[in-house]
């Protein structure tokens, strides 16, 4: 689509959401790396999002709400309920009975914030972190509530917030791309919510701000490897003569595309060795498995998915996204959630943990949380020891950590029953509005063109939670 | 005179599209789009956020108030001095809104006041009139180049010269066909000294059936489709028909209007064709959510957006989603208007809640047209099957008696229907059951829900609640099937999830305690309660649906279970026996031979006139099929196989999900915010005010509406699809904003040139002419050679003053290198395909099942028969800018990443086409020079130069050298595909002109249309 000259032209005007001057982007810098220069207010130049895909239970995490032991089974109060629309899979069940966390929850840390005993190691980085208690969303199916948190809008065609960031910033690696998306499978329930490629799509944004999945079977790019048969040093030969070749016929065409295929093709095979030398954990030292865990050692956990993406931070990629499944546990919950927490828990606190130890904490914001929360009533048959969640779009929570965000603080509150916001509700644009704020970016400055309309991640919405700035 | 013509003045080409000096100021080029960006949001179309009753969308000149423009006295106009005043507080657009205007955009507001702040419709809602092509000092080769030339003469431009014959050749045959030329086409257009060679040569590419694979591409792109359902399960639904159908209209040269009405409402003509309602799958290509637990009215009404938008986006170049939530921000549509659209497509028999795998209702069979013939042949048999046994009726009652007295009824073993029987349980005497202890049997009934199954018995309840036969865990609401009484009502339950993914149904009649009945269920794999069958003593019983939401399978691991499942407390109390399961769908007249009680001996054994009419069935049953005399009982069976095969035939046939319109149609409300649960106020089907009404007489229903779209009349129909076809070739519309011709698109290039095409076009409709048209114009066939000047001046090549160069579409790069290598399998039509994917790239998201790839011809199939899941596209294709199907799409976009370098050197799919390319060359060509130059010639349609030939010869020598060194390298290169390379060519030259072709293969020349 468009033209160099016209990528370049829209790189300045995009670049007017930033209150910093940026210079005129020449041409050949489209071929190197986007010299962007976030605005001075910037705490943050990365984000890794740690999506927990298929809406972790807040109840049984983090939410903590000691009255309902008392309640156990007890109808969920019409005036707690309000009418709220169900999805079809408890819509026509005859009673919502309570039923309360069987996890002990305890306080954590300087901040004292109250954690479920399910997460160990995300209690003792506490201080560090800060949990919005009062996230709502519109959705309440897993496709337009992941696709809104992702997009901004529950149906799919929008750019995601990966794209949106390098579109925005641009990268900062000229070896690897800016946004990469990393996909782990919960040990939990594996059936359940798949996931899109459409998440890490550009939508309406040019197609080279989409996501680049990097995956842990077969090439970590797709395509990545020369075929078999063919050695570096073949390669390198090949595309000299490309190189020469190609600038034959600009010479005799004019067109400055040509060239900068060529440049593509350069980054193409840098990439054969940037990426390789980042996916290859065998020199990591003991220490990094100590602190992460034994599964960081295994390819496509979430535990080795959180190392690479400190190892992606350290090589300045933008905006590493990670997915989780596993979290939809509409039945037996109790079993399911020990799983998907032994899954993140460690390597979640070890992934703060070692971005402070390196000091990049400082300037990468890190997210964890899903696409919504679970209802307070069961789902099935309930006991003390088993019970199910449905989908509950009215309140969960997120943490987050890092640049800009401020530590050890507890944002928000639910009622009695953690089924409604009490206090300080945080919208889905909301929480985005302030991620991009810590990127220095004004989320209703960063817009696109298309169809008319000046779209934004925030879509019209959107408020800078500012109580949760640092 | 239209505001169009005023278009004379000079204009620029850059990005700000206001001239500043005192040129002529044309509204609708100049001033509309400022207005628009910069002061509807709140002085717009929309009367909800309308800010001081003011609106800058139409003429304010004759309101009472003020007038914010004085014509030709900007410094007595309140729209200019608000503009201008520094005062924040008075400032417009006030500086909150953080889109101020720059100087030249004030300064173009300035000069249209000031030359008289003439307002003028919107120049897309004003219907075309047919410009005069203007005169041009430069030769033209039919009327686009008057507008092309002319413009260029204005700007001091000059058109480039015409492209060289090779380069022109390969230009054409991929735009019209989507492959490139052969050698031999190329040599044969080069030598081709006839005075109409191009108007020859465009003939011949539109005659080919390539151009409608070519076309439907796009179009595809377009109508969003896909071969599974897209949200969250993904399932597989079956829409290839219609895609063939689309192919097979380019290819016959559908009249536009007709290939509208057809898609938009086929099914409302007079006595559609199979054809005709075929096309309108194209409004059922949308997604469909059947994840569990949503709310269908939720998504029915998604769907019904879906089909607005897509339609007006496809036909009107509109964005009329804007007006789902709110009043249109720029365009005259209001949220009324949109809701009314909406009521012209929500009238379909569907529900929310799509089919989890497989077509939603509803859906028709659609035969191809081999199909039609086997069908038609099948018909004949079974009617002559019917004709011959018909014709035995006479003799057979005869020969049933002859039969009957022969024998010794004694004699005669007894009889009843075995066919499909796969378990039989027959107990001398009845088995007790006592709601405790119940049979197992692991193996027995192990159905799903595609599966067609019967279940017969005999029955004496003594308590009429408790399971008499399942399959599933043994709890209450448990997954599986089962077959209960419930206060004596049959129930048939086939359950994955008890709430919102399950089958039930009861009768309607209780059975009665303490009598011996005899039952059977029947279950045709149609997933719905219709299929479900309940027959109490031969009779079929009045069922009532307690719940019709099966979408995924009911097949467990679990044991059959006899008299037990729903738990301990739901076990069976009574006497069972004569259990039997079939794999097959029972018919009435065999549940009644199984429930009569008789045996044959009993009935043979009474006089004939005193056998009950079901002992007489049971009785004719028996004789056809053991011991009718040959002559008999072989129409019989022939007859019984006829009826099988063609219903077998018959289900095997492809379906295609089709528009339908329910005799009364539905209400349709304005939905407040959009929201499917806040009705507004009621509305009634209509286009909207801003466009012509519809024709006195004219229905007004869909094929009202289609027929509307269709009509000369309609500003933007036409207007809309011409451009289209021109950023086929050009790459980018005359307006660029293919999918937005309102106020917020980008003002045409060449206005008159567009309104030209459009009036041309509407004359016939003929697509194949309007391509002609165009690939024949000297615009279309200049080089694409340009300067730096030229490239500084106008790098979009707007002004047209060179031809276009891009970079290949997705599927031709694809398509071009099969092509090349001669590996493209040429088979029009069918089912879709999987050619080569990385392994795990479906399981890695989605958790359940993996890509199973196709092997032989179907890797080799164009792009177009791809199998395409929306959540995975495939990556071959979807890493180059094609659009997702998820969505309309009608752009079209390139880009250039490290990714398509990855995939054009790295994917099976170019490494094995390179190395087949090799063989190829190696066979058809003696030396190493020859042999690179065809395979250069290949792909870009001309023979290397001196310098590029020593490049390629430099590299093979190299590479062969590399390979004869190590031949396990070149053993490992030659393995790549599923094409087998030819043993008697030497391996280490084949490995390295295999890295040459790929080389080639990559050259930005290859790639790209030149």
């Amino acid at each position: 689509m468009p033209h160099p000259v016209h990528e370049a032209i829209a790189l300045q005007n995009r670049r007017a959401f930033l209150s910093a001057t940026v210079g005129t982007a020449a041409l050949a810098s489209l071929l190197r790396a986007d010299e962007a220069k976030p605005a001075p207010s910037a705490k943050a130049k990365r984000i890794i999002y740690l999506f927990q895909s298929g809406a972790p239970s807040q109840l049984d995490l983090f939410d903590y709400k000691p009255e309902l032991a008392k309640r156990f089974a007890e109808n969920l109060p019409d005036s707690v309920r309000k009418g709220q629309r169900l999805t079809g899979m408890t819509a026509t069940q005859e009673a919502f009975p309570v039923a309360p966390s069987k996890y002990a929850f305890a306080r954590h840390g300087k901040s004292s914030a109250w954690l479920s005993e399910l997460l160990p190691y995300t209690a003792a980085v506490a201080d560090d972190l800060c949990f919005i208690k009062s996230m709502h969303t519109e959705a309440i199916n897993h496709d337009p509530a992941i696709t809104f948190c992702q997009t901004g809008a529950q149906l799919a065609g929008r750019p995601s917030f990966g794209s949106w960031v390098s579109y925005g910033l641009g990268s900062e690696n000229k070896d690897l791309p800016a946004f990469v998306v990393l996909v782990s499978q919960g040990s939990g329930n594996p059936a359940d919510q798949p996931l899109y490629d459409r998440l890490w799509g550009s939508g309406f944004l040019p197609s080279r701000f989409q996501g680049v999945k990097f995956r842990s079977q077969g090439d970590p790019v797709l395509f990545l490897s020369n075929p078999e048969g063919v050695s570096a040093e073949d390669r390198r030969k090949l595309l000299d003569d490309l190189a020469k070749l190609n600038e034959m016929k600009r010479a005799e065409t004019g067109d400055p595309e040509t060239a900068t295929r060529t440049a593509q093709y350069e980054m193409a095979f840098r990439m054969q060795t940037s990426v390789p030398e980042l996916t290859d954990l065998s020199k990591e030292p003991a220490s990094t498995f100590k602190l992460y865990g034994e599964d960081a050692k295994k390819p496509g956990t979430f535990a080795a998915n959180c190392l690479l993406a400190r190892r992606l931070i350290e090589r300045d990629v933008r905006f590493v996204q990670l997915y989780h499944r596993g979290w939809d546990q509409h039945v037996n919950l109790p079993k399911q959630i020990e799983a998907q927490c032994a899954d993140t828990d460690r390597a979640s606190a070890a992934l703060v943990t070692d971005l402070k130890q390196r000091g990049l904490l400082k300037d990468t914001v890190v997210v964890w949380g899903g696409e919504f929360g679970r209802t307070v009533y069961c789902q099935g048959r309930l006991t003390k020891e088993n019970y199910g969640r449905d989908h509950h779009p009215r309140c969960f929570t997120v943490w987050a950590a890092g640049g800009g965000i401020k530590p050890g603080v507890t944002f928000g509150e639910t009622d009695d029953y953690g089924y409604n916001v009490a206090k300080d509700g945080v919208s889905i644009h909301d929480l985005n509005a302030t991620l991009l704020h810590c990127l220095g970016i004004d989320h209703e400055k960063l817009t696109y063109k298309f169809q008319g309309r000046h779209f934004r991640l925030t879509d019209v919405f959107g408020r800078v939670v500012t109580e949760v700035l640092a | 005179m239209t505001p169009l013509l005023l278009v004379l003045g000079a204009s620029l080409v850059g990005t700000d599209p206001a001239p500043a000096g005192a040129a002529k100021v044309d509204f609708n080029r100049d001033v509309r789009p400022i207005l628009a960006d910069h002061c509807y949001q709140c002085h717009g179309p929309d009367a909800q956020k309308r800010k001081g009753k003011l609106r800058l969308d139409l003429d304010p000149t004759g309101e009472k108030r003020d007038p914010v423009v004085v014509p030709g006295k900007p410094d007595q106009s309140e729209l200019i001095r608000r503009v201008t005043v520094h005062d924040a507080g008075e400032r417009m657009p006030p500086p909150k809104f953080a889109r101020p205007l720059s100087e030249t955009q004030i300064a173009t507001l300035t000069n249209w006041v000031r030359q008289g702040g003439t307002w003028a419709k919107h120049w897309a809602l004003i219907p075309p009139t047919r410009p005069d092509p203007p005169k041009t000092k430069f030769a033209t080769a039919n009327s686009i180049d008057a507008f092309v030339f002319a413009r260029l003469e204005r700007e001091g431009l000059a058109p480039s010269k015409a492209a060289d014959r090779a380069t022109l050749a390969r230009r054409m045959t991929l735009d019209l066909t989507g492959l490139p030329p052969t050698p031999a086409e190329v040599d044969a257009f080069v030598n081709d000294k006839s005075p109409d060679a191009v108007g020859a040569l465009a003939e011949r590419l539109l005659a080919s059936p390539r151009y409608g694979e070519r076309m439907a591409w796009k179009w595809l792109e377009a109508a969003r489709y896909a071969d599974t359902h897209g949200y969250q399960t993904d399932g597989e639904r079956e829409m290839w028909r219609w895609r063939d159908w689309v192919i097979e209209a380019y290819n016959r040269n559908l009249p536009f209007d007709r290939f509208t009405v057809e898609q938009l409402a086929g099914d409302l003509l007079p006595n559609p064709t199979l054809d005709q309602r075929i096309a309108t799958g194209f409004n059922r290509n949308h997604r469909g959510n059947s994840e569990g637990g949503i709310v269908p009215e939720e998504y029915a009404v998604e769907y019904v957006v879906d089909r607005v938008e897509t339609t007006a986006t496809v036909w009107l170049g509109l964005t009329l989603g804007c007006a789902r939530c709110h009043d249109h921000k720029f365009d005259p549509f209001s949220q009324r208007e949109f809701y009314q659209l909406y009521a012209y497509f929500n009238s379909i028999p569907e529900k929310g809640r799509a089919v989890k795998n497989g077509n939603s209702p509803p859906y028709i069979k659609a035969p191809t047209r081999d199909q039609q013939k086997l069908l038609a042949e099948s018909d004949a048999r079974l009617a002559g099957a019917e004709k011959e046994w018909s014709a035995l009726r006479p003799v057979l009652a005869g020969a049933e008696a002859k039969w009957a007295l022969s024998v010794k009824p004694a004699d005669v073993p007894e009889w009843s229907p075995t066919r499909g029987l796969l378990k039989h349980w027959q107990f001398a005497a009845p088995l007790a059951f006592d709601g405790d202890r119940f049979t197992t049997a692991a193996a027995a009934g192990d159905f799903g829900y595609d599966d067609r199954f019967s279940f017969a018995l005999r029955v004496k309840p003594r308590a009429l609640t408790g399971a008499l036969l399942s399959r599933g865990p043994d709890e209450p609401q448990a997954e599986g099937y089962a077959v209960e009484l419930v206060e004596g009502k049959v129930r048939v339950a086939l359950t994955r999830r008890w709430l919102d993914d399950a089958l039930r149904v009861e009768t309607v009649q209780p059975l009665v305690a303490d009598v011996a009945q005899h039952l059977a269920i029947t279950y045709d794999g149609s997933r719905a309660a219709a299929g479900v069958k309940v027959y109490v003593n031969g009779a079929e019983q009045k069922t009532k649906v307690l719940l019709d939401e099966l979408n995924q399978s009911f097949q467990t691991k679990e044991p059959f279970l006899l008299g037990a499942g729903g738990g301990k407390d739901n076990r069976f109390r009574g006497l069972m026996n004569d259990v039997r399961i079939f794999g097959r769908v029972l018919e009435a007249g065999e549940v009644g031979h199984l429930a009569e009680e008789a045996t044959i001996p009993q009935i043979l054994a009474k006089p004939a006139a005193e056998r009950t009419a079901s002992e007489r069935d049971k009785l004719r049953a028996c004789f056809l099929e053991r011991h009718a005399p040959p002559e008999v009982q072989k129409p019989y069976l022939a007859l019984r196989s006829a009826r099988e095969e063609r219903a077998k035939f018959w289900d095997a046939l492809p379906t295609v999900m089709v528009m339908e319109e329910l005799p009364k149609p539905r209400d349709a409300f304005v939905l407040l915010r959009g929201e499917y649960d806040k009705r507004g106020a009621k509305v009634e089907r209509a286009v909207p005010a801003a466009l012509p009404a519809l024709p006195k007489g004219a229905p007004n229903d869909r094929l009202g509406l289609a027929r509307w779209i269709a009509n000369p009349e309609n500003p933007l129909t036409a207007r809309v699809a011409v451009n289209r076809m021109w950023q086929l070739h050009f790459g980018r519309g005359l307006v660029r904003t293919s999918e937005d011709f309102g106020t917020q698109g980008e003002f045409p290039s060449h206005p008159e040139l567009l309104d030209w095409l459009a009036t041309e076009f509407a004359r016939d409709w003929d697509v194949k002419r309007l391509h002609k048209l165009i690939v024949t114009s000297a615009t279309y066939q200049q080089s694409s050679r340009v300067t730096d000047a030229l490239l500084e001046r106008d790098p979009e090549n707007k002004l047209l003053a060179r031809g276009p160069r891009q970079r290949l579409s997705a599927e031709m790069l694809r398509d071009q290198a099969l092509f090349a290598a001669g590996l493209l399998v040429e088979q029009r039509g069918g089912p879709s395909v999987k050619p080569y994917q990385p392994a795990g790239l479906w399981n890695e998201l989605t958790g359940t099942g993996d890509y199973k790839q196709d092997t032989g011809d179907a890797l080799y199939r164009r792009s177009l028969y791809t199998y395409w899941k929306r959540t995975v596209p495939p990556p071959t294709l979807g890493i180059f800018d094609t659009g997702m199907r998820e969505t309309c799409w009608v752009r079209e976009s390139r880009t250039n990443t490290p990714l398509h370098a990855l995939t054009l050197l790295n994917d099976p799919t170019f490494v094995e086409a390179a190395r087949v390319l090799a063989e190829r060359v190696m066979k058809e060509e003696p030396t190493p020079e020859l042999r690179l130059a065809r395979a250069f010639q290949l792909l870009t349609s001309r023979r290397p130069n001196a310098r590029e030939a020593q490049v390629l010869l430099a590299a093979y020598e190299r590479q062969h050298a590399a390979y004869a060194k190590n031949p396990d390298a070149a053993a490992k290169v030659l393995k790549v595909g599923e094409a087998k390379p030819d043993v008697k060519l030497n391996a280490a030259e084949l490995a390295a002109y295999a890295a040459v072709c790929s080389l080639i293969l990559n050259l930005d020349e290859s790639v790209t249309k030149e």
